[in-house]
């Protein structure tokens, strides 16, 4: 055969040979595009791209520090206990359903002074009420909700945590407050329970079984108890992130207290969330929480009265005093911040208003007085410490917002305490050193 | 005219230097002898038992230096109830910090003073510069103790270098405890004066060495807090720190007896060993006692079978709180002496108080209870 036949005949083959492959290529391609077109269309089909529900979880970061991460930004909770109760009402009022919608007011006002995150300790029946709220607070003013739940502990006689049928109807309560409000994008985390840890030790609402009853031992009753009701809430956490696996699990405790023996049968909770009154310092609860029960800490429950038992008048310096030291203490215990230990997430003053009606709830004349008689003692709020029988604790006074009887569109008036101002300002520009002005160090 | 300026300036420049050549006072003397000038602060806060306090400011039973010395005799007869006395030297006089009034002692470094026992063997639970609180507080306190006296004139030194000098209205004091000096005492001072000592260093925060007792003995000078904080229904404790009977170690263990009677209506009571005595957090004076592991103590009770619902070490919470706190408990007693635990480990023993406590109630001691003590120490 000529050369150049030999060379025709080459070329030909080649081009016949590129021209399969292209064919071949071709098809791979259609089968690829179809491929990625069907998985778009399942994921739209599914609902989960565009989905607006952020994801919260708990990332650990080097030297055991913990963050809470929201919308995949870090979220330090800069809260506030919510329960707007007018005065004249008490804790039954519900103002879920109130027409003038105080939390709108509030929102807007919290929304000023910075604060990111309202905590409930346990949602109304109504759950299209709860939802709108929820709702409106995260899309009006970026203010997201923490729900509770207090586990039964306010039923009469006692909670029975050792009754199959109680923690079974608690159960149910519980996964029915999370599935109906598990897709509010407003939802920040659940927290489970409050001080409900205490009645393991008899301190308040005791509660026992025959199985506890036949223990001699005094000591060994309490653990037996603590074991029970920390096992019964780990189960909760469990089945909540089975059913909701895009917000953490907080275990509510009274301080420390009971937290060496959550930490042996509690792995599937995500935090603690601790109720904590000690004044200007939270000593070394941040530390001693880490050698008990390596998890993150949120402050759900602290904070001051406004109100000088000793001197019988009103002392908002007194207040704002302890709220700037103990929010102080909260962010040199965040993570990254090499002097602390790194386990804090934040915290939720207790409380947005005042609440008149706390000192005596069963006398409905008073839900319209602004009580100046202190409920309880505590030698951490030092100031007013001298106050007859040491009686120091006004509880219808912890409002950072104090409520006139004027009526603004049907709602008492807000007027916001000195603390109000100050916490607005720490928050703005953190000065973790107090004696040096220009410390400040924004986060 | 120009002749007129440069006199001026001169003056203006020699004056200053001249007032900074004036040499600062080394020495203000708190008591030096009777009616001396010099003598700074007036011995007239009597506290606690002050029934059971005399005092001779002009004794002339050998000096250490000049005509007078003071004397003291303190009878540990408990007239006011307390079970301790103390005087403090105040100026003006009975100064409670009520009254605007003191000295700047910024500058002096260490107060001294000469101390002397009648025997020899009395102790004097603590020294003290500073502390007196009130609307005019002090601006430090300063203490050395227990100090055990000899029988001849010894000096003793407290350091004040690094503190706050700037306002002292209570120059000196001391304190005793009728535990530590049951039978009385008689003790003489002299030649009282903060100095300055440019070779003193500020005194670091120490680590208290271990064992630290709480309670060893009735006298002993091991002891270290005071059984002061009595809480709750407080009518219903009687508290006997020197009881002999049948004591697990040594001559004399603590006798409480808790009636169960309610008196202040509390239905409770208890009783917290603090630093100094009936610190709520109020002083700042937490031992640091990070080298502690456990406290441990000696508990029987009366019958067997009383109940203590709490044994506890810190958790006194003020504007100087301790920085931890651990309990056990509820605790049923035996008859016999048995020993009991506080785990420490892991905890922040940096800065306590709160040395001991105990609390129980009449719910689980409705006939009251009587119980013992003893041996109760840090480790």
């Amino acid at each position: 055969m000529p050369v150049t036949l030999r060379v025709k005949r080459a070329k030909r083959t080649k081009r016949a040979q590129r021209t399969k492959r292209a064919k071949g290529m071709k098809k791979i391609y259609i089968v690829v595009i179809f491929l990625l077109a069907l998985v778009v269309t399942l994921i739209f089909a599914t609902g989960m791209m565009g989905r607006p529900k952020p994801g919260v979880y708990i990332k650990k970061l080097k030297d055991s520090h913990y963050q809470l991460i929201a919308n995949r930004k870090p979220y330090i909770v800069k809260g506030a206990c919510y329960n707007p109760i007018p005065i004249g009402e008490n804790h039954e009022y519900d103002w879920w359903s109130d027409p003038h919608t105080p939390w709108l007011r509030d929102g807007k006002l919290m929304q000023e002074m910075g604060v990111n995150t309202i905590r409930v300790y346990q949602p109304h029946e109504n759950i299209e009420e709860v939802r709108r709220v929820i709702h409106d607070l995260y899309a009006l003013y970026g203010i997201r909700t923490i729900l509770g739940h207090w586990l039964g502990f306010w039923e009469y006689p006692c909670p029975f945590y050792s009754d199959k049928a109680f923690q079974d109807r608690i159960k149910k309560e519980v996964l029915e407050m999370v599935a109906a409000y598990k897709d509010e994008p407003g939802i920040l985390l659940w927290i489970l329970g409050n001080e409900n840890n205490y009645s393991c030790w008899g301190r308040v609402n005791p509660w026992s079984d025959e199985e506890i009853d036949k223990e001699a031992d005094p000591q060994k009753k309490n653990l037996l108890r603590a074991k029970i009701y920390y096992t019964f809430v780990n189960d909760l956490a469990r089945e909540i992130h089975g059913v909701d696996p895009d917000h953490p699990v907080a275990l509510g405790n009274g301080e420390l207290v009971g937290l060496d023996i959550a930490s042996k049968v509690c792995p599937d909770i995500d935090l603690v969330a601790c109720i904590i009154y000690r004044g200007k310092t939270f000593g070394n609860l941040f530390q001693s929480l880490k050698a008990t029960f390596d998890r993150p800490i949120l402050l759900s429950e602290f904070g001051a009265d406004s109100y000088d038992a000793y001197k019988n008048l009103e002392d908002q310096n007194m207040q704002a005093f302890f709220l700037e030291s103990q929010w102080r203490q909260i962010y040199e215990n965040l993570a990254k911040n090499k002097k602390g230990a790194g386990n804090c997430l934040g915290g939720t003053i207790f409380e947005w208003t005042d609440e008149w009606w706390k000192h005596n709830e069963s006398d409905p004349k008073g839900y319209k007085i602004h009580n100046p008689e202190a409920g309880w003692s505590s030698g951490s709020y030092y100031f007013d410490i001298k106050a007859p029988g040491n009686m120091n604790m006004n509880e219808e006074h912890f409002g950072i917002v104090a409520l006139s009887e004027e009526l603004e569109s049907g709602l008492n008036k807000r007027i916001p305490k000195k603390s109000y101002y100050v916490i607005r300002e720490f928050w703005k520009n953190p000065n973790l050193n107090p004696k040096n002005k220009k410390g400040a160090k924004s986060r | 005219m120009k002749k007129l300026l440069v006199v001026l300036l001169t003056l203006a420049l020699v004056i200053p230097i001249c007032a900074l050549a004036q040499e600062q006072p080394k020495e203000f003397v708190v008591y030096a002898d009777k009616n001396t000038r010099d003598n700074h602060y007036i011995p007239s806060g009597f506290m606690g038992d002050y029934g059971d306090v005399k005092i001779n400011d002009q004794a002339m039973d050998n000096p250490q230096t000049g005509a007078t010395c003071i004397q003291f005799v303190y009878t540990a007869k408990k007239s006011q109830g307390q079970g301790w006395a103390g005087v403090y030297w105040q100026n003006p006089p009975n100064n409670w910090g009520s009254k605007k009034g003191g000295f700047d002692l910024t500058g002096m470094t260490k107060l001294t003073f000469w101390a002397r026992g009648v025997k020899g063997g009395e102790v004097i639970q603590k020294f003290m510069v500073g502390g007196i609180k009130g609307i005019y507080p002090d601006s430090a306190i300063v203490e050395i103790g227990p100090i055990e006296l000899t029988d001849t004139w010894k000096e003793y030194t407290i350091n004040l270098a690094g503190r706050d000098l700037s306002y002292i209205n209570g120059g000196f004091g001391w304190v005793t405890t009728a535990d530590l000096s049951p039978e009385g005492i008689t003790f003489y001072l002299d030649d009282i004066k903060f100095e300055v000592d440019t070779t003193l260093k500020p005194e670091a925060k120490k680590q208290e060495n271990i064992p630290f007792y709480v309670y060893a003995d009735r006298s002993s000078t091991n002891n270290h807090f005071i059984p002061s904080g009595w809480m709750g229904d407080y009518g219903d404790l009687k508290y006997d720190g020197a009881a002999k009977e049948d004591p697990y170690l040594g001559d004399s263990c603590i006798k409480i007896i808790y009636t169960g009677q309610a008196t202040q209506g509390a239905r409770w009571a208890g009783i917290y060993w603090q630093n100094p005595a009936n610190n709520w957090g109020a002083v700042d004076a937490g031992y640091d006692l990070s080298k502690a592991t456990k406290l441990t103590f000696w508990a029987r009770g009366e019958k067997g079978g009383e109940r203590i619902e709490e044994f506890k070490v810190g958790g006194i919470m003020g504007e100087f709180s301790d920085s931890d706190t651990a309990t056990i408990g509820p605790v049923i007693l035996n008859k016999t002496w048995t020993q009991y635990a506080i785990d420490l480990k892991g905890k922040d023993m940096s800065y306590i108080i709160g040395g001991f406590c105990w609390a129980t109630n009449v719910d689980v001691n409705p006939e009251g209870a009587t119980f013992y003590l003893d041996e109760i120490k840090y480790e």
